[in-house]
């Protein structure tokens, strides 16, 4: 997709070559919104909400039925994981049953799921309650996740207008060139070499995160590496999606007609170019979303941070199937609400038009 | 499966941080051991500790399954156990300071440190000694955590002690209760075990996820206590740990592994502590059946493996070659057995005279539960090809493995965290009838020398006794001890009276101090 955009981007806008020549001008579709009969279109708004949040939510529920199901496929189950090495048969026979992993799946899922909407999340392999367990990780790794997600949305906004102000220029070049080269990196090889350039050989950055007596990060500082390790490569990924939508934006008769109207480009560029981006853009933020939360588990390992990355990859080593499908109750439902709003943005940009 | 691949990741991370260091690094010799006997013990200061566990498994139970090493860290410094580790003789008292046993070695009375308490004030008597014991005794691992004694034969003695009769005679007994016997308050609720005063060197401050502050227990019976306080740190990686000790965010990384002595070994204001005979990494050979069964092809094994390769290569330097003897690290260790060397014309003639199929290929299972374990396997896989013995080496995962190859396969590799003691694993794994018998070996006259040494109360008979079983084990047992790796922690530069013991001796902190 990105490669179709930037294909785009990098053509010479030509009159002819106007592919939404007959799409209205935004400021038409808000004229539209004003006129009479808004009222049905709330309603059917609100409609479209609800569908919007019931699919979300049967996603979800698929979602954790495919987690029960992978966890029951793992080998071994809980009561081998967490057994204490020469534990006799029968102790762990007991264990499996005090545990209920006796009982068939699709048993234990449905008495899983019923207990979901009162906020009861189970109880771990190990006897502990899954909300408890998850209650201060999980805060800590959406307060890792939003900052990088905001320092994404910041350096790839900034990063992608930059370039798209001056197309085909030396910054255009560079940026786009170095956003590919980011992207490709994966999460763990950055954060290797931010501990080493800015921990270990500069000083200037704690190495690893430790918790304080809340349970939550000692100092501001521990957050830097960490939030930038997570948010580097979605800003390469958000950085080319921003520049090729702005590209394809620029191609608009609106645009040109600024353009020729001699606005000033920052004028240009707030009010005519960034308004009718938005919905791309939206949309590349929401998907790394996900990859935010994803690369979470792996950088919270190297950076020793209290999130539910370590709880997770704990509890997949203890087949801890209530664990593992707590912790993707909660991301996945931080997910959906994300990739919700992506849509609301998307809606109210192309006013209707979808 | 997941873990695996999380394994490899900090591998290849803690890889790519050595060799980048290593690149920028000095040529610096590695640093003199710091502590010089002369300095005069400073008090007070705060040690930072990181040890490694996992966030998914904190458990706060004294008598419950530790499966973090930062939580029984915790654990060993706010409870006193009866008796703990030492290093000459391998039991040293801890809140009991005397023992004696009946003629018989079946009945055994300890008496606890006199004016010992709790750390709410209260002292400790006998009700508390046995509740504590009989409630470690009735968990899941209490049959082996207090070997022979069962639940009513925990019984109160004076005042201050604790009587405990075995169903058989034990010369060690006391050996044998060093590790899990925790001292707690008598009838603390199930629900607030963890709330129960202790009365060990710190008094604990706060405890969050495996995270915990401890501070000093003036009034330990043990003696002075130097340090304020100390924080302990859970870490999920080795990496990480050595990380943050590196980056001066910790004072000491506790048994943080190889990988990070070799990053710290040109730090000049890194301690690196190594701690001999921590821990074993035997190949287990199946004696009971199996192509391994006859004696003549595993003492072939045994010729054919380069242990000083292995040593060199697999644990990078960090451990000492073993002798096929398990209990390195037990005072009565028999050191005047000759060191089995390679020999592969030897192992050539021994693999003909017992008919040993060379066209086969034989499975070799190994985990990667601890750092080396798979690489000593994939070493010895090549080693043992110049003797013409074709291996290939088998991954599993961790739960795979102990349900389906421990106890029961014809090669595999293990491991344990207890080395200080050859009768801990005549108990635990070579007799006949030991739950654990890893190898399936069953040696009439090794039984029979181990359940004479366990009924002898004379010290140097008993000597004798246990070199007999050690010869024998030397000799024929399923176990090819290749080598025992180092337990290495890393320590800041002020650190002193750090613990030198293998094992869970690594736990010994309240003889720390702060030189700054």
């Amino acid at each position: 997709m990105a490669g179709s955009l930037r294909g785009a981007a990098r053509q010479p806008v030509t009159p002819a070559e106007r592919p939404r020549a007959d799409r209205p001008a935004p400021d038409a579709g808000a004229s539209e919104r004003g006129a009479p009969g808004g009222l049905a279109r709330a309603g059917s708004a609100a409609a479209r909400l609800a569908g919007l949040l019931a699919r979300r939510a049967v996603l979800l529920a698929v979602l954790l039925a495919l987690v029960f199901g992978a966890v029951e496929l793992l080998p071994g189950d809980a009561a081998d994981a967490t057994a204490e090495r020469g534990e006799s048969a029968a102790d762990i026979e007991a264990r499996r049953h005090l545990l209920g992993l006796d009982r068939p799946v699709l048993e234990r899922f449905a008495d899983w799921m019923a207990a979901l909407p009162t906020g009861d999340l189970g109880t771990s392999a190990r006897g502990e309650s899954v909300a408890a367990l998850l209650s201060t990780p999980f805060p800590n790794t959406l307060l890792l996740g939003g900052l990088a997600l905001l320092v994404t949305v910041a350096v790839s906004l900034a990063l992608g207008c930059w370039a798209a102000l001056r197309p085909g220029g030396a910054v255009d070049r560079a940026v786009s060139g170095s956003a590919t080269a980011v992207l490709a990196v994966p999460e763990f090889v950055v954060a290797v070499a931010l501990v080493l350039v800015f921990s270990q050989w500069a000083g200037w950055l704690p190495a690893v995160t430790i918790a304080d007596a809340a349970g939550t990060p000692a100092s501001w500082d521990m957050l830097v590496l960490p939030v930038f390790a997570l948010a580097i490569p979605q800003i390469g990924w958000n950085t080319r999606i921003v520049r090729a939508a702005l590209a394809d934006e620029a191609t608009a008769p609106h645009v040109e007609t600024a353009v020729i109207d001699g606005l000033p480009r920052h004028r240009v560029l707030s009010h005519h170019l960034l308004p009718g981006a938005l919905p791309a853009i939206a949309a590349g933020l929401a998907t790394s979303t996900g990859m935010l939360l994803g690369g979470a588990v792996v950088v919270e390992t190297i950076f020793n941070y209290p999130g539910v990355g370590s709880v997770l990859a704990g509890a997949v080593t203890d087949r801890d199937g209530p664990l593992i499908a707590g912790v993707v109750a909660l991301t996945g439902a931080v997910i959906s609400g994300v990739l919700l709003l992506a849509d609301l943005v998307r809606a109210k940009a192309s006013g209707g038009r979808g | 499966m997941d873990a695996t691949r999380r394994q490899l990741l900090w591998a290849g991370g803690a890889l790519g941080t050595t060799a980048l260091l290593g690149a920028c690094g000095g040529d610096d010799p590695a640093p003199a051991a710091r502590s010089n006997g002369s300095e005069k013990p400073r008090r007070g200061g705060t040690l930072r500790v990181g040890a490694l566990g996992r966030a998914s498994a904190v458990t706060r139970d004294p008598h419950g399954v530790q499966a973090n090493e930062s939580d029984y860290l915790i654990i060993a410094l706010v409870y006193d156990t009866l008796t703990a580790p030492g290093a000459k003789p391998n039991t040293a008292p801890r809140l009991a300071t005397r023992w004696t046993s009946s003629k018989d070695l079946r009945t055994w009375r300890f008496t606890i440190a006199e004016g010992a308490t709790f750390h709410d004030g209260s002292p400790v008597t006998a009700d508390d000694l046995v509740w504590s014991l009989k409630r470690l005794r009735n968990t899941q691992s209490g049959a082996s955590r207090m070997p022979g004694v069962a639940a009513r034969n925990i019984r109160p003695y004076g005042r201050n002690g604790v009587e405990l009769v075995s169903d058989y005679p034990n010369a060690e007994l006391p050996q044998l209760v060093r590790l899990s016997t925790f001292i707690l308050k008598r009838g603390t609720p199930e629900k607030e075990i963890h709330q129960s005063p202790g009365t060990g060197p710190f008094k604990l401050d706060w405890y969050r996820g495996g995270n915990a502050r401890l501070v000093r227990n003036d009034a330990w019976h043990g003696g002075e206590v130097l340090l304020d306080a100390i924080e302990v740190r859970l870490f999920e990686s080795p990496q990480a740990l050595s990380n943050a000790l590196l980056a001066g965010q910790l004072d000491l990384a506790s048994n943080v592994g190889a990988v990070a002595a070799r990053t710290a070994e040109r730090r000049k204001d890194i301690q690196v502590v190594r701690r001999r005979d921590d821990m074993p990494l035997p190949i287990v050979m199946r004696t009971a059946d199996g192509p391994f069964a006859d004696p003549r092809v595993r003492e072939a094994l045994r010729l054919a493996v380069d242990r000083e390769a292995m040593v060199e290569q697999a644990l990078s330097g960090y451990g000492v070659v073993g002798n096929d003897i398990m209990g390195t690290g037990d005072p009565a260790y028999d050191r005047s057995l000759p060191q089995r060397v390679r020999d592969l014309d030897r192992a050539r003639k021994l693999l003909a005279e017992a008919d040993f199929d060379l066209s086969r290929t034989y499975e070799l299972v190994t985990t990667e539960d601890v750092a080396a374990l798979a690489e000593s396997a994939t070493l010895f896989a090549s080693q043992v090809r110049e003797a013409g013995v074709k291996v290939k080496v088998v991954k599993r995962d961790s739960t795979v493995f102990y349900d389906d190859v421990w106890l029961k396969g014809d090669l595999y590799t293990t491991y344990w965290g207890t080395n200080d003691s050859v009768v801990f694993f005549a108990s635990k794994t070579l007799s006949a009838d030991a739950a654990q018998n890893e190898a399936g070996w069953r040696d009439a006259p090794f039984d029979a020398a181990y359940r004479k040494a366990m009924r002898t109360a004379d010290a140097s008979e008993r000597a004798t006794l246990l070199r007999e079983l050690q010869k024998i084990q030397h000799e024929r047992s399923g176990y090819l001890l290749w080598g025992v790796a180092d337990g290495i922690d890393l320590a800041a530069a002020p650190v002193r009276g750090l613990p030198k013991l293998p094992g869970y001796g690594r736990v010994q902190l309240e003889r720390a101090w702060l030189a700054r």
